[in-house]
């Protein structure tokens, strides 16, 4: 749906987004993590041919996005962190207005979409007397009148409270599951991308850092919480013994690829330190982004 | 499609209040143009003047002359802020408010939206010189009767005209007034192409307004008149000479016409090239 092949963009002597080489597949939710200024809206700019690559080659739903925005961005709806729309016009000349840009849309589909996404009643009042949760629902309506197959979402649940957060996240949820859509969403909370996202690219500095599937994030370094007498003399007999990698929090340990549980028992039994508990512990995205990103600062 | 979208750009122009308060400044302005016309010496001068030329002055001083000498201040002052203001604003505040970049993710290419923009704006410029002369004739109309019209503009035109002729030149002058208005409101746009807010579009439209008038009241730049605008925005005021300056106004009018399609150009080659981004 999406195929970004060694993209660049420079912006003077900065270079915000470097050799970057996505592809994300049909059906997907694809999730784009990375701090601020790490590329990602740069790389979702253009995406959407908003912003020039200086170098590479954009494709979206098997369209050339610079040499053919039009026929590129047909099936695409977009929404982006703090929806703008024209306040003072009502909820539905704002739809009427954007989605005239893809195509004229009857009436019928403007109030069918309005009624889907929760509006109904509303759509005649204007956009600046909207909650910001409304105008999260605007936006969602705006981006699925053209009956997109593809959805960019750029940081979809900023500034949102906590209720918004949970609706938008099952209203993805909905699309995926209802409409098929591919959605490509990019976002700061990590937990919310852990729960929708079935693949994920990390951004730092404009390179792209991993890119794999929820699973491999998880199998990447196999953490073992462990309940010992004495866990710094543990954990020096266990580097001895190479059976691990790191540790962390006074009570993690990071498994070396080749070595299981039952080796750190027995090796640190065999030395006379008793182990209370031992347990695979469950890697959480955010632990993993965090360590990727120490990784990264510590040039890994 | 393109009426669609210029519908939308219509929508947009003509739903914000700003655009209504801007008509109501020029409505006041009017007024108080009348109200100093009718009671002050303004009137008695301009009677003084017709008698002196061996004119009737109760036969000239009517609606139409007194609409138009309400309208000269407004074409020269108000008209051009205006008009800059709302250009300054067609891209720029878009750019600045995010709803360009929901418009730009959609499959409209930028020189379409370029194009559907400046028409609007240009449709708002006559709008604007319509508006702006009806109500100085209703108005003046009030006060004054429906007679022959006088038109006197120091150093350009002192003509007297029968009520009839009269109207005919003043909707005419309406025409080259709406071209004046377009000039000013692109020149206000092509700013607001580049990566700019709009105030600053606005600015620099009205800032190069100003440079060419000054330069014009440089004596250095007498011979060089004709490379500035407010030389040829006079035409406005020429249709009332007898006889009527054809070369002159076909040059100005081709100007101002090749004028407004350059900073369309340059306007939409700055738009093309830069990235939209929050």
């Amino acid at each position: 749906m999406i195929q970004l092949k060694d993209l660049r963009k420079e912006f003077g002597r900065r270079t915000a987004v470097e050799n970057l080489n996505l592809s994300v597949p049909a059906g997907e939710i694809y999730g784009l993590l990375g701090h601020n200024g790490a590329g990602k809206s740069t790389a979702i700019g253009m995406m959407l041919g908003q912003v020039w690559p200086t170098r590479g080659e954009v494709r979206v739903c098997g369209h050339d996005v610079t040499a053919h925005r039009r026929r590129a961005l047909e099936k695409v709806g977009a929404i982006f962190e703090s929806p703008a729309f024209y306040d003072y016009l009502s909820g539905r000349r704002n739809l009427e207005i954007l989605s005239s840009y893809t195509a004229p849309t009857p009436r019928k589909r403007i109030q069918e979409v309005i009624q889907w996404v929760g509006l109904t009643g509303r759509e005649d009042s204007k956009v600046r007397t909207y909650s910001h949760g409304m105008r999260a629902r605007l936006a969602l309506a705006q981006a699925l009148l053209p009956q997109p197959e593809l959805l960019i979402l750029d940081e979809p649940s900023d500034g949102l409270d906590p209720e918004g957060i949970h609706e938008m996240r099952h209203t993805i949820l909905r699309l995926h599951r209802e409409l098929g859509l591919t959605i490509l969403l990019s976002s700061h909370f990590l937990n919310e991308v852990e729960q929708l996202c079935s693949r994920i690219a990390v951004l730092n500095q404009g390179r792209m850092v991993f890119e794999g599937t929820l699973a491999d994030t998880k199998q990447r370094e196999k953490w073992v919480r462990l309940k010992v007498g004495d866990f710094t003399s543990a954990v020096r007999e266990l580097r001895e013994a190479k059976l691990i990698t790191g540790e962390r929090d006074g009570q993690f340990v990071a498994l070396e690829p080749n070595a299981g549980t039952d080796q750190v028992v027995r090796l640190l039994v065999g030395k006379g330190m008793p182990v209370y508990e031992i347990a695979l512990a469950e890697e959480t995205l955010e632990r993993f982004y965090l360590t990727l990103m120490n990784e990264q600062k510590e040039g890994k | 499609m393109f009426y669609h979208h210029l519908r939308n750009e219509l929508w947009k122009l003509f739903g914000k209040k700003r655009t209504y308060i801007g008509f109501g400044a020029f409505l006041l302005a009017q007024n108080a143009m009348l109200l100093t016309f009718r009671f002050t010496h303004w009137q008695r001068d301009m009677e003084r003047m017709l008698a002196g030329n061996g004119y009737m002055a109760q036969e000239f001083v009517s609606a139409l002359t007194v609409a138009l000498v309400m309208l000269i201040p407004q074409v020269l002052l108000l008209m051009p802020l205006y008009a800059a203001l709302v250009g300054g604003d067609l891209v720029a505040k878009e750019a600045e408010d995010g709803t360009l970049r929901m418009i730009l993710s959609r499959p409209i290419s930028r020189f379409r939206l370029l194009a559907v923009k400046w028409l609007a704006g240009l449709i708002f410029s006559a709008v604007l010189v319509s508006v702006l002369g009806a109500t100085a004739l209703g108005f003046a109309r009030i006060w004054f009767p429906w007679r022959g019209m006088f038109v006197f503009a120091p150093g350009m035109v002192f003509n007297v005209l029968p009520a009839t002729e009269g109207l005919k030149l003043y909707l005419c002058s309406h025409l080259f007034m709406t071209l004046n208005a377009s000039v000013i409101l692109s020149l206000g746009f092509m700013f607001s192409c580049f990566n700019m807010k709009p105030a600053a579009a606005t600015i620099l439209a009205l800032s190069f307004l100003f440079l060419n008038l000054v330069m014009e009241g440089i004596p250095f730049f007498e011979r060089y008149q004709e490379y500035l605008l407010p030389y040829h925005f006079r035409i406005w005021l020429y249709i009332y000479s007898h006889p009527t300056p054809w070369e002159r106004l076909t040059q100005s009018l081709c100007v101002l016409l090749a004028f407004n399609l350059t900073t369309f150009l340059v306007g939409m080659a700055a738009f093309q090239a830069r990235d939209i981004k929050s």
